[in-house]
């Protein structure tokens, strides 16, 4: 009897604590920043296809859109997979390209301001995978995986609710309710979260498999590499040890990410190396936009608290520069 | 009690955007969660569901198959191991009947991959040279990537991709070609073709790794682009596509099409 009851309080506070975990309100501060800068970098990331649309995109550049498809197909299955979709599989005219790329460009511009964020928000994920699909394989690399995984989780929480322009235009009509902490709000943080800590994972188990990533010297393959190069580190030669901490220090962490984050007092150390690693990333290895894409991703893990300390002030002179006076 | 404890934060209380954030934030008690406990459930369901399909796609893509522990391979008559035969194989089959089960989904999500950044070893990188020998006698070269020309960063990067991914296509086709028996271009050759098409001539590309130097060679005074580094893979020529109609391969800037055998006809 007593094994029953012990039984049904575990199922009890596991329940509890479950929905404490994905659907306790939460202020919707920390989103709405990944917004702003999620979306911000996807327009970046999307306006540089400017530079070659019809190379990237079009439906007979570098890998036309047939040879594409049967690559897409897994060779026990019969033909392309229906699910791997993309805008550009149909489109053949340029000005339709021009089109449609125009219009997303407009749809991340949007979003990176909160305007119609609800509507840009989803519009913004399928925009993302479109381009995504089709250049994959082809051109795509660890940004794409991000900016889209980013676009998926902004769909689902009131990612416009704070340093908007909804906001201001809620304000303008004298709707002056305030921000209301959000079940969904919390829910979406927590994808995000979870998500990253799955990345981390994989990613370090699979540098765990690599010879030079156990020997400690993969660091110093990665500086050395001439392609990547922004800022030449290759001083690094001459630190072998130096190489060695910050190869092991880097597997270690990515594995044990999913451990540690949650963690109050491990937190700042795990989010601190994320800007050691991600900031290395972009200033020396010439990856800007996945670096701030990987930080971007971080900042889940900040409280809405802490967030609107850091950005209220700022949103609040854009506010008083917009909001009209009644 | 939900209203009243969305009124005691600093959120309730906040009049507008302009006020200062709170201090202190506590957790709500369960009991005052927002949504109905049915709805909870469904949308519990679905994130259990979707974290699985999320997780399930790096693991699968981490493993791969297994001989047994021991496995001798038959020797043919010259002592030469043989390649074991497929059923010897172990496959992985949670991870696989998984990955199966969520791959629609996971393909309309563009979550169907791995995370192995820089895994499991970085390695040189690969570069494509190409020559283009145009219709009016013209000579057009380039690399990609290339810093010099390729601009912004993401821009010379998506060159670079190209380059570096046409390793992953072509023993992606290898694969396809060992199972459906049907073999497409290499991407080097599809390459090839656009840039013919694209600037109206005839192609030849030149595939190469840059290899990378150890700290010894550095220290001794070698530079990362030393010619030595570069490795020679492989040439591939190429032709202009034929167009959409099938008719005549495509010219830029208003040149003359190009014949090419047996198009056309």
């Amino acid at each position: 009897m007593g094994m029953i009851s012990d039984s049904r309080g575990y199922v009890a506070d596991t329940w509890k604590a479950w929905n404490r975990f994905w659907f306790a309100p939460s202020d919707p501060a920390t989103l709405c920043l990944i917004r702003l800068l999620a979306g911000s970098l996807l327009f970046y990331t999307h306006l540089v296809w400017s530079w070659d649309l019809q190379a990237f995109l079009g439906p007979d550049g570098w890998l036309p859109v047939e040879y594409l498809r049967d690559l897409h197909a897994r060779p026990a299955a019969d033909g392309p997979q229906w699910s791997v979709w993309s805008l550009f599989f149909w489109i053949e005219k340029p000005w339709m390209l021009w089109c449609v790329h125009v219009f997303a460009l407009l749809v991340f511009f949007f979003l990176m301001l909160g305007l119609f964020s609800r509507t840009t928000a989803v519009l913004g994920f399928l925009l993302a995978v479109t381009y995504a699909h089709r250049i994959s394989p082809g051109a795509y690399f660890g940004l794409d995986k991000i900016n889209c995984m980013l676009a998926l989780y902004l769909m689902l929480g009131p990612c416009g609710a704070r340093y908007s322009l909804d906001r201001i235009r809620r304000l303008n009509r004298g709707d002056n309710r305030p921000v209301l902490p959000s079940a969904s709000a919390n829910l979406t943080i927590r994808l995000i979260q979870l998500h990253l800590c799955i990345i981390y994972l994989f990613s370090g188990l699979a540098k765990h498999m690599g010879e030079n990533w156990q020997a400690g010297t993969a660091v110093w393959w990665a500086v050395a590499n001439l392609e990547y190069q922004s800022i030449d580190m290759t001083w690094l030669a001459g630190w072998p040890t130096l190489v060695a901490l910050a190869t092991h220090a880097t597997v270690f962490w990515e594995i044990f990410y999913c451990c540690l984050i949650w963690n109050r007092f491990a937190r700042p150390l795990v989010l601190w190396m994320a800007v050691a690693v991600h900031g290395g990333i972009a200033l020396f290895m010439g990856m800007i936009t996945f670096g701030l894409a990987m930080l971007y991703a971080n900042l889940a893990f900040l409280k809405p608290a802490t967030v609107r300390r850091w950005v209220d002030p700022l949103a609040d002179r854009v506010a008083l520069m917009l909001v009209r006076a009644k | 009690m939900s209203k009243k404890w969305h009124e005691n934060t600093a959120d309730g209380a906040q009049g507008s955007a302009l006020q200062s954030p709170p201090r202190r934030q506590s957790p709500p008690p369960a009991s005052e969660l927002a949504w109905h406990p049915l709805w909870r459930f469904l949308v519990s369901l679905l994130v259990a569901g979707h974290l699985l399909a999320v997780f399930v796609a790096p693991w699968d893509l981490a493993t791969g198959p297994a001989l047994p522990p021991g496995y001798m391979p038959t020797t043919d008559s010259l002592g030469r191991p043989q390649r074991p035969a497929p059923k010897q194989w172990q496959e992985p089959l949670v991870t696989r009947s998984l990955r199966n089960f969520f791959n629609h989904y996971l393909n309309l999500l563009y979550l169907n991959h791995g995370y192995e950044f820089f895994a499991p070893d970085p390695v040189g990188t690969h570069e494509i040279d190409y020559h283009v020998t145009r219709s009016d006698g013209q000579i057009v070269e380039g690399t990609f990537p290339d810093l010099s020309t390729q601009w912004p960063r993401l821009y010379y990067h998506r060159h670079m991709m190209l380059a570096e991914q046409s390793e992953m296509i072509n023993n992606q086709l290898v694969m396809m070609a060992e199972q459906t028996g049907v073999r497409k271009p290499f991407s080097g050759q599809v390459f090839a073709e656009h840039l013919a098409t694209l600037h109206g001539g005839r192609a030849r590309l030149k595939l190469k790794i840059h290899m990378l130097l150890s700290p010894d060679s550095v220290l001794a005074g070698t530079r990362l682009d030393d010619p030595s580094t570069y490795r020679l893979l492989g040439t591939v020529d190429g032709s202009p596509r034929p167009d959409r109609s099938g008719s005549s391969p495509v010219g830029q800037s208003g040149e003359a099409p190009i014949t090419i055998p047996g198009a056309g006809q």
